[in-house]
């Protein structure tokens, strides 16, 4: 018998309003070893431009650096848009800014597997 | 049983184990709680649609690091939202045999999320467990109820320690267009009482990076659906004159057995539930 993993999909942000600056709430990862960030457009008005959204670590949930992995936006409702992450350590979240009187209504999944 | 030393040593279960879950394995069913919906969540209650849900934690402070769990290394965690009112609602659906006596324990902390350098212990409003049942199948007397729970840390600002339960939710909404979807909230900061002798001060050391974990206790009767009597650490609390939220039995949760956990911030600070680990016992058939 194979071992098997462990695997949690965590709605990290449902229906929420992103406008201007914005970030999901810390996600505690320590258990998982990779990891999937998706991103599905409910609600867009406005234009996104080129904007993206940044990955961030953090060793206590409190204070966060940029990891490097920049994860597109869904350009249209019903779109979806995913980064795979690895080595990240305890804590991920996403933080990112839309231009001005832009507001895009997403829900945001946190695939973990460890 | 997967330990069946840490189950005796530490519970002290009915003859029938249920559900015994310490979190080193996943989250064990527990889920988030999200209000009902038709066609859209835009239709979800104002209230439902943001509770926040479950995660794995392993209890990393930023002064201390990783202290683990009470009996392993994760614990299951709640965490409000930084935002003074919000909820974080962990939930196991479950169903049930037979009409019996049930006994819920569990080991938890609760805490602020510890941004602040300062003792911050009247920034989590409450905690607290609630069930959420349906009997009667067949019968005249069908009943929905749900069993409330909780410790009232802090009230705008101020130290209330004390326990409460509640007996009254909000009327039942039409959701949608079909006529098949409704949903109250229950969860409202409305129409708690105190149970009598409701005064304890628990366990919260210095600052907010030291966890100590406490001992729940919770006894209800399917008979007599009431709450039979609870205990947290050394207190003990009579059931007696608990009421408990009725509603008219609905059509599709017979054997409903529900078990939740929330947590609510009493600031703009977030508020922590960590629950490591949670057994459900009952009586034999």
């Amino acid at each position: 018998m194979p071992h098997l993993a462990e695997s949690h999909t965590l709605v990290i942000e449902r229906n929420t309003r992103w406008e201007g600056e914005f970030a999901t709430e810390p996600a505690e990862t320590a258990w998982a070893r990779e990891a999937i960030f998706f991103v599905r457009a409910l609600q867009l008005e406005g234009a996104l431009a080129a904007a993206r959204v940044r990955v961030q670590l953090s060793p206590d949930g409190m204070h966060w650096a940029d990891e490097g992995t920049l994860c597109p936006l869904p350009g249209a409702p019903g779109g979806l848009t995913f980064c795979r992450l690895t080595h990240f350590g305890g804590w991920l979240r996403l933080v990112g800014s839309l231009p001005a009187g832009t507001q895009l209504r997403v829900i945001v999944y946190l695939n973990l597997k460890g | 049983m997967k330990n069946s030393a840490l189950l005796t040593d530490r519970y002290d279960p009915l003859e029938k184990v249920f559900f015994f879950d310490d979190f080193d394995h996943g989250l064990n069913g527990w889920t988030g709680l999200i209000g009902n919906y038709e066609d859209s969540l835009e239709s979800v209650l104002p209230e439902f649609r943001d509770l926040r849900p479950p995660q794995l934690s392993n209890l990393t402070m930023w002064d201390t690091g990783t202290a683990g769990s009470a009996f392993g290394t994760y614990a299951l965690k709640l965490a409000t939202r930084p935002r003074l009112g919000s909820l974080a609602v962990g939930i196991k659906r479950q169903t049930f045999r037979h009409a019996a006596r049930l006994r819920l324990e569990a080991y938890l902390t609760f805490k602020p999320e510890a941004s602040q350098l300062r003792l911050s212990a009247l920034d989590v409003r409450a905690f607290g467990v609630a069930f959420d049942l349906q009997d009667g199948y067949g019968q005249a007397d069908g009943l929905r109820w749900m069993p409330h729970l909780r410790y009232l840390n802090a009230q705008a600002g101020e130290r209330q320690g004390r326990w409460q339960f509640k007996a009254q939710t909000r009327p039942l909404t039409d959701i949608g267009g079909t006529g098949e979807t409704q949903s109250h909230f229950h969860l409202g900061p409305e129409g708690w009482q105190d149970v009598p002798n409701a005064q304890q001060l628990t366990c919260y050391n210095e600052i907010t990076t030291k966890m100590n974990w406490s001992y729940l206790r919770v006894g209800l009767d399917l008979h007599t659906r009431t709450i039979t009597d609870f205990q947290f650490d050394d207190h003990v609390f009579s059931g007696e004159g608990l009421g408990v939220i009725t509603l008219p039995a609905m059509r599709n949760l017979w054997c409903m057995l529900n078990t939740l956990f929330f947590v609510e911030t009493d600031t703009d600070q977030r508020a922590f539930l960590y629950v490591d680990s949670v057994l459900l016992s009952g009586e034999g058939a």
